[in-house]
């Protein structure tokens, strides 16, 4: 053993005095080492770790551990949305097949139906949606119903309604101050009309004529204070019990699961919160958290400001939902409470939303403590039936009435937009929605075809068709009867809307009909590839023309967002590592030139040309495996700080989902630390090959004849 | 007699070579008041009509409809009758309102001027009374050939304060007989937004009017934004008697498709 160890030890010994000589490069060298290792055990941790929490994040909230669709669509699946709308998806007819299919493939555990849209919710203007209370309050009286829940709604809806003409009234009057004559004059009519709907005698006359009133109020007088509209939801249409079984993360944080079988809608609840909240209350919320957890202030903050401001102009929102006796009461709990001894209720609200940041938390408890019970705080609440419209097939909308039996929640994800803005909702009023033509519609569709006999004319000839041969192109013609009984009769409908609601459907009804993905849950994820082929091999056998792909694939732009950090990540090593290869490689040629006559000297006493090699490899390994080691301990430390200080926070909702949580909590990976060594030994021997060489082709007697 | 025709032949030359005469903005509002003229009825009217839009990469739509008119108070229903599925749907005007209406979820909803109906290239204004003088001032542009016809191209602008569909539109009248063979709608910016034709009128007598109503049998409408977007619109048979007094009201729809 001594004779092999003897010239190691002298290779060592010589490899280390010349790095001692020469600090300064040694340092250089070490120093960008340094920070490439430190960067790449760094990144690539955090990557790691972004890479799980969106894994956790996608798998837990939609996406499965694989997903299948039609493999003759147009687009790809994008779970979260394709390029500023949804993709266009081939449905599958039958999914009950599909279901049948899969599921009998080792290692899938379910198969979850499924179906992502995005539809309009109406909510018209606020008097729009108090007019129509009182309409289906005077449909039943109108039907014969007199029950005293029924009359003392209806009158509570006609008092609120009475409310917001006279709210309107006054706020055009303020307005009218500013107005022109010409304007004055262009809306004569609407103040008349304003004028006659706000006095007493309207409303003691109302029940002689209830549907003739309420269709004035309608159209004369709701189109003067419109504003409002709708929101758009996005929903998954799928089997509620399944999914719910399947996606741990997805709860029900407020309300109920849709009953077994039955339609039903559980709505995001973070879209709730954004879109669906009184305003005042949601800039409130919006408030607290600026200052409670990003250290922003009303003073020193112009958007958290204008909040505030935006709050104390528009109290009208609030003053439109309170019926009167509301009114009184929240006028009374204001005065207690600010205390004030101010009389009107909109110079109360005024006062109670004007917040600064040292009585803000006070009246933030008031607002919510005396107001908030008085109000309709989300536009949508737990019991209601909301009209969702969606555009079909067709392109044109189809819409259904549908119970909201709760708000949903996706655990650890409540921040993320991502996965908070989706709902969802039965499988069946999805199809309803998406109105995908059965047979027999289809052939509705041609018998009406064919009845008219009419001829499409392309746009390119239509001119030349159409006008081409001249003549007259008038004819007299004698009016006909239309049957008016027949046509009635056609759209007399046998079904109500309350009876779908009440019907509870069986799985075989469920799963019988249209979807346009399914998502696999698997009961060994780690054998995620595997099972994706026998899952594609199961598929062809059984001829159902499916793409499989896995939940990154599935997820579209948000799946792909971690190959691109990692792109990144690995061109910013790239670029360091290529600056370190040339700068090391550099140094040590200048080095071995500078050692020419050291290098002549030990080949003269009989050193071999292996031996030189060998001693500046060493050297140049020494550094790169000392500040290798150095740097990955550097960036396993920076990881440690970054835990230890409670991990990057999610700035924004994307991160939030990215993170899978409100932070990112990195974890070093072993993986991360041995590729960055490796990297750095693959670096080193590169950089140190080139001066090798030219070390081994010095010559004792080229040596001796070289100038210093 | 060679002489007299060779005379003759230059002499229409001579004619054909002639500028077009510009029509002063009274004899082009005239024409259009014509136009509004012959739809309206003075009474109520009844049309069977037969719809079908073709739209990129979607199903055809097709619907059956009727729609009602009242001269008085401009009103409007549209009722649609087939298919099955879309049996009792309906638009209704009132005013300036136009309401959509969905048994399925008995909601009313309002719309706007611009609301594609049954999700065709068709607008409210396709079935109703024409009622361009009174709300677009009027100009000749030129005088042109439409196929066969001579026509008088107009250029209608939407006037102040009221609400149409487009707010430009330009008109081709046939010459000889004052009717409408093409229409453009052109969106504020002067952008061409969709095309009608207009290849048959058909006149019918009303008692109420004591004289002919004038309807388009046919209408093509061609979207000019999305250029795989077409609609047809046939309108089969028309009615011309007195209708229910209380038919232009929401209850009334309520109750007819329930």
């Amino acid at each position: 053993m001594a004779p092999s160890l003897g010239p190691a030890r002298i290779l060592l010994r010589i490899a280390f005095r010349n790095l001692f000589a020469g600090r300064a490069k040694t340092l250089i060298i070490g120093a960008i080492l340094l920070l490439g290792t430190a960067l790449v055990v760094a990144g690539s941790s955090l990557v790691e770790s972004v890479d799980r929490g969106m894994r956790s994040s996608i798998q837990g909230s939609l996406g499965g551990h694989l997903q299948v669709y039609d493999d003759r669509s147009k687009d790809e699946l994008a779970l979260y949305g394709g390029m500023g709308r949804e993709p266009q998806l081939e449905p599958i007819i039958d999914f009950s097949r599909v279901k049948e299919v899969l599921s009998r493939v080792p290692n899938v555990k379910r198969v979850i139906p499924m179906g992502i849209d995005q539809a309009m919710v109406a909510t018209g203007n606020q008097i729009d949606v108090a007019l129509e209370k009182v309409r289906a309050d005077v449909r039943r009286i109108e039907a014969g119903e007199r029950d005293d829940d029924l009359l003392r709604h209806y009158q509570a809806h006609k008092a609120h309604v009475r409310r917001m003409v006279t709210l309107l009234r006054d706020e055009l009057r303020a307005a009218r101050v500013l107005a022109d004559d010409q304007l004055l004059q262009d809306r004569k009519q609407a103040n008349e009309d304003l004028a006659r709907a706000a006095a007493p005698a309207f409303w003691d006359g109302f029940e002689r004529d209830r549907l003739g009133n309420l269709e004035f109020l309608e159209n004369r007088i709701a189109p003067q204070g419109m504003e409002g509209g709708m929101t758009i939801v996005r929903y998954v249409g799928t089997d509620l019990d399944a999914f719910l079984e399947a996606f741990d993360r997805a709860y029900v944080v407020e309300g109920q699961r849709v009953p077994k079988g039955r339609r039903g809608i559980l709505l995001g609840k973070w879209y709730a919160e954004e879109y669906l909240k009184l305003k005042t209350a949601r800039r409130l919320d919006k408030i607290k958290d600026a200052r409670d957890f990003q250290r922003r202030t009303i003073a020193g903050d112009e958007e958290v400001a204008r909040w505030v401001k935006e709050n104390t102009t528009q109290v009208k929102e609030i003053l439109y939902q309170l019926d009167p006796i509301q009114a009184e009461e929240a006028a009374a709990r204001l005065r207690r409470a600010l205390p004030s001894e101010e009389r009107e209720l909109p110079k109360l609200l005024v006062q109670l939303l004007s917040t600064t940041d040292q009585d803000f938390d006070r009246k933030y408890a008031i607002f919510y403590d005396q107001l908030a019970p008085l109000l309709q705080l989300y536009s949508i609440r737990v019991g209601d039936t909301i009209t969702i419209k969606a555009p079909a097939r067709s392109g044109y909308f189809n819409a259904v009435n549908v119970k909201v039996y709760g708000f949903v929640h996706f655990r650890g994800l409540e921040k993320s937009r991502l996965a908070g803005v989706m709902s969802l909702l039965d499988l069946m009023s999805w199809r309803d929605l998406y109105g995908y033509l059965s047979p027999e519609q289809t052939e509705e569709i041609r018998h009406l075809k064919q009845v008219a006999g009419a001829q499409a004319v392309p746009r390119e000839r239509a001119e030349a068709e159409l006008f081409g041969g001249g003549g007259a192109a008038v004819e007299s013609q004698r009016a006909s009867r239309i049957d008016e009984a027949a046509v009635l009769a056609r759209i007399a409908r046998p079904a109500k809307a309350e009876d779908l609601s009440a019907r509870v459907y069986s799985q075989l009804e469920i799963d019988r009909g249209v979807v346009l993905n399914a998502a696999l849950i698997l009961d060994d994820p780690s054998r995620l590839a595997e099972t994706a082929r026998a899952v594609d091999r199961a598929q062809r056998a059984a001829g159902l023309h499916l793409k499989v792909v896995d939940w990154q694939k599935a997820s579209g732009v948000v799946g792909q967002s971690v190959s691109l950090f990692r792109i990144v990540l690995y061109t910013a090593v790239l670029i360091i590592f290529a600056v370190a290869l040339v700068i090391i490689n550099n140094a040590m040629v200048m080095a071995t030139l500078q050692r020419v006559r050291e290098i002549g000297t030990l080949r003269a006493i009989g050193a071999q040309r292996r031996f030189v090699t060998g001693m500046l490899l060493v050297e140049t390994m020494a550094v790169s495996l000392f500040f290798g080691a150095l740097g990955a301990g550097l960036g396993a430390l920076a990881v440690w700080i970054i835990r230890a200080a409670g991990g990057i926070p999610a700035g924004n909702d994307q991160l939030y989902f990215f993170f899978s949580g409100p932070a990112l909590l990195p974890t070093l990976g072993t993986t991360s630390v041995a590729v960055s060594m490796g990297i750095v030994l693959l670096v080193s021997v590169l950089s140190g090959f080139y001066p090798a060489i030219i070390a081994m082709r010095v010559t004792p007697v080229e040596a001796m004849a070289a100038d210093d | 007699m060679t002489r007299i025709a060779a005379a003759l032949a230059v002499l229409l030359l001579q004619a054909a070579a002639l500028p077009a005469r510009a029509l002063s903005a009274a004899e082009a509002l005239a024409k259009v008041r014509v136009l509004d003229e012959r739809t309206h009825n003075n009474g109520d009217f009844t049309g069977l009509c037969y719809l079908e839009s073709k739209e990129k990469d979607k199903d055809d739509v097709v619907r059956e409809l009727v729609y009602y008119r009242r001269s008085e108070g401009q009103r409007l229903l549209m009722l649609f009758t087939r298919p099955k599925a879309e049996a009792g749907k309906g638009y209704l005007r009132i005013e300036k309102n136009l309401w959509l209406y969905d048994p399925s979820t008995g909601k009313w909803e309002r719309r706007t001027e611009r609301e594609r109906i049954g999700g065709s290239d068709s607008r409210r204004g396709d079935f109703d009374e024409s009622r361009l003088a009174e709300e677009f001032d009027v100009k000749w542009e030129a005088d042109e050939k439409l196929g066969a016809y001579a026509t008088h191209r107009l250029l209608l602008t939407a006037k102040e304060g009221v609400d149409v569909a487009y707010p430009t539109v330009r008109l081709w009248l046939d010459a000889a007989t004052g009717n409408l063979l093409k229409r453009q709608d052109l969106a504020l910016s002067g952008r061409l937004m969709r095309t009608a034709l207009y290849p048959r009128w058909k006149k019918v007598w009303s008692e109420s009017k004591k004289g002919d109503v004038w309807y388009p049998e046919q209408i093509y409408l061609y979207d000019e934004i999305e250029k795989a977007n077409s609609t047809m619109v046939i309108i089969k048979q028309v009615d011309l008697r007195p209708l229910d007094a209380n038919m232009f009201t929401k209850a009334w729809l309520e109750a007819k498709s329930r």
